[in-house]
């Protein structure tokens, strides 16, 4: 069986990493913003994934694990916040959340 | 080391979470005022046993979880900061306020979240190893973006939350990345292990990693220029939850900072002094000046925050030795004199729905008590002698100036200066402005009053009481001694 080198895998991640970076900081949609960070996470799972495999430890896939849980939980925490941010603003653009000010 | 007894506070809260939980679901709306006794009595009887715990050292899970000196205090800092946060809320959600803020009910959940984050916040300092430390930073974070919306109606509270969603969850992608490359590099994820395998890395993979986990670090503790969040999260967020975000975040922070510089990079910290001196003078700098022009009091104490936040900086240039306890006395002061202040705003917004600094002109004339309190407190911030926030400073800056930073020790003393100034903003707005004559007085709220005066006792003595900072700095030596 043909093994994946290391290299490719946490280019990858980083690749993915800065995919979500950038997203997050071009996007302006909420929604959008969201999923580049869960894109960032999970370039982080990926790096966990890729270091456990090549040490043949189960840390780094416990890790991958615990980072999808606790994405999840971020995610429903967001996305209630962002049913409520429509229905307040009508719309998911985040240049309207700017009723404070200083 | 492997005995139960290390625990006990962290399960203590967690029960007492649970039971205000169930406890909800069986009450009428009426007999929920139940609820935030509970949650105290269990905070105190969590102090109660952390402070009779023998011996404050041990270790369980296989050395995942470990209790040392350094972690107790922290743990005491944080149960009494949520349990006066609790004492806090319970006008505003049992409905005792005269204004009531639309969109604050669900007693059950509200005290359920806060003491999460405080298992949290107390698993944190207690990890050992890279899962543990990521899920209680998590357990730690996730509720207080929650407690930040909490007022459902609110436009402002929502946007507090979603804001500090998304940042936070940025903060948690750096960390965690930051993680992943440390994991790869140190063949482990304990964090001992780690700190020996990556003492002598000097590759450009090992200083990514650095740099995206103190992007993180400089995120919780709101450190220029990872401070954005705070100011709207602070102003949008109903009172009490902020008055617990400001010392809650604050001490997490620290506790993660803690782990993260003394644990993992406990070698190359000499090396960084040049730049946690930089980072040091912008954040207390930026968060001062802006404070200056602010109108919202809560706004204005998420400035003052920033800037204390520069002042904690200031203990990890230098011995170790030092600093650490140096920090843990001023966290202590900070707890209790930004409790003292946010108290009298809790009450004060409770009573007439206001929080702009202009609002609180005369009320030295309506309620004498109240304002010397709130005077003491913002003055202990300012570091006023006698009050504990001068010593604090004190100890925080006699560690740069030993450290060689003289030009840092300058710096800050002109910020304790600029803070001055605008403390006495709302000091003058108390004792100088004239009342204002149609408005209804504050009338004092029982609770509160007790904790404003409590706590303000607790500011003015706590410097001059030299047994705690001895405590302290004993404590510190067994945990440096533990970390090699």
């Amino acid at each position: 069986m043909a093994v994946i080198p290391v290299e490719h895998g946490l280019m990858l991640a980083t690749v993915l990493f800065s995919i979500g970076l950038l997203g997050l900081l071009v996007r302006r949609n909420i929604l959008y913003m969201l999923m580049s960070v869960e894109i960032m996470l999970n370039a982080a799972g990926l790096a966990f994934i890729v270091a456990g495999a090549r040490w043949s430890q189960p840390d780094g896939q416990i890790m991958f694990m615990i980072i999808l849980t606790m994405a999840a939980a971020e995610v429903a925490v967001a996305l209630a916040l962002v049913l409520r941010f429509y229905r307040q603003f009508q719309t998911l653009d985040t240049d309207a959340a700017n009723t404070m000010r200083g | 080391m492997t005995t139960m007894n290390i625990a006990y506070p962290e399960i203590i809260v967690i029960a007492t979470a649970f039971i205000v939980l169930v406890a909800d679901l069986f009450m009428t709306e009426r007999s929920r005022a139940a609820l935030a006794p509970i949650a105290a009595l269990g905070l105190l009887v969590g102090i109660a046993v952390t402070a009779t715990l023998t011996p404050v050292t041990g270790e369980l899970l296989g050395g995942r979880f470990a209790m040392d000196p350094v972690a107790w205090w922290f743990k005491i800092v944080f149960m009494l900061a949520s349990l006066v946060a609790v004492i806090m809320s319970m006008d505003t959600l049992d409905g005792r306020a005269r204004v009531r803020p639309r969109g604050m009910g669900f007693r059950g959940e509200y005290y359920w979240i806060m003491l999460s984050s405080v298992v949290g916040m107390m698993l944190l300092i207690s990890a050992r190893d890279l899962v543990t430390l990521f899920v209680s930073l998590e357990i730690a974070t996730l509720p207080l973006m929650v407690l930040a919306a909490w007022r459902r109606d609110d436009a402002k509270s929502g946007e507090a939350g979603l804001k500090y969603v998304i940042l936070g969850a940025l903060a948690s992608a750096f960390i965690v990345y930051g993680f992943s490359i440390l994991y790869g590099l140190a063949r482990s994820a304990d964090l001992n292990e780690i700190a020996r395998a990556v003492a002598t890395e000097k590759s450009p993979a090992f200083l990514l990693a650095v740099a995206l986990v103190l992007a993180g670090t400089g995120f919780k503790l709101t450190m220029v220029p990872f401070h954005m969040w705070a100011a709207d999260v602070y102003q949008g967020a109903p009172t009490p939850v902020t008055a617990y975000l400001s010392v809650a975040s604050k001490a997490a922070g620290l506790a993660f900072a803690f782990q993260i510089l003394f644990r993992l990079f406990g070698d190359m910290l000499p090396q960084w002094g040049a730049l946690i001196a930089l980072f040091a003078a912008i954040t207390m700098t930026l968060g001062n000046v802006v404070a200056i022009v602010q109108h919202n009091i809560k706004r204005f104490m998420a400035f003052s925050a920033i800037s204390q936040a520069g002042y904690f900086l200031l203990g990890f240039l230098g011995d170790a030795s030092e600093g650490v306890p140096a920090m843990i006395f001023y966290l202590l002061v900070y707890v209790v004199s930004n409790l003292a202040v946010f108290a009298c705003i809790v009450w004060f917004a409770n009573e007439t729905g206001k929080e702009q600094i202009e609002d609180y002109r005369g009320l030295s004339l309506t309620n004498p008590l109240t304002a010397l309190c709130m005077m003491i407190g913002l003055f202990s911030l300012a570091g006023i002698p006698p009050l504990s926030g001068f010593v604090g400073k004190f100890f925080l800056f006699s560690i740069a100036s030993k450290a060689g930073c003289h030009w840092l020790v300058a710096v800050a003393a002109v910020n304790s200066t600029i803070s001055l100034y605008y403390y006495l903003r709302v000091v003058r707005q108390m004792y100088i402005e004239p009342a204002d004559k149609e408005a209804q007085p504050p009338s004092p709220s029982t609770s509160i009053s007790i904790t404003v005066a409590i706590l303000t006792i607790v500011v003015s003595i706590l410097g001059i009481v030299p047994t705690i900072y001895q405590h302290i700095h004993a404590a510190t030596i067994t945990w440096l001694a533990s970390l090699q």
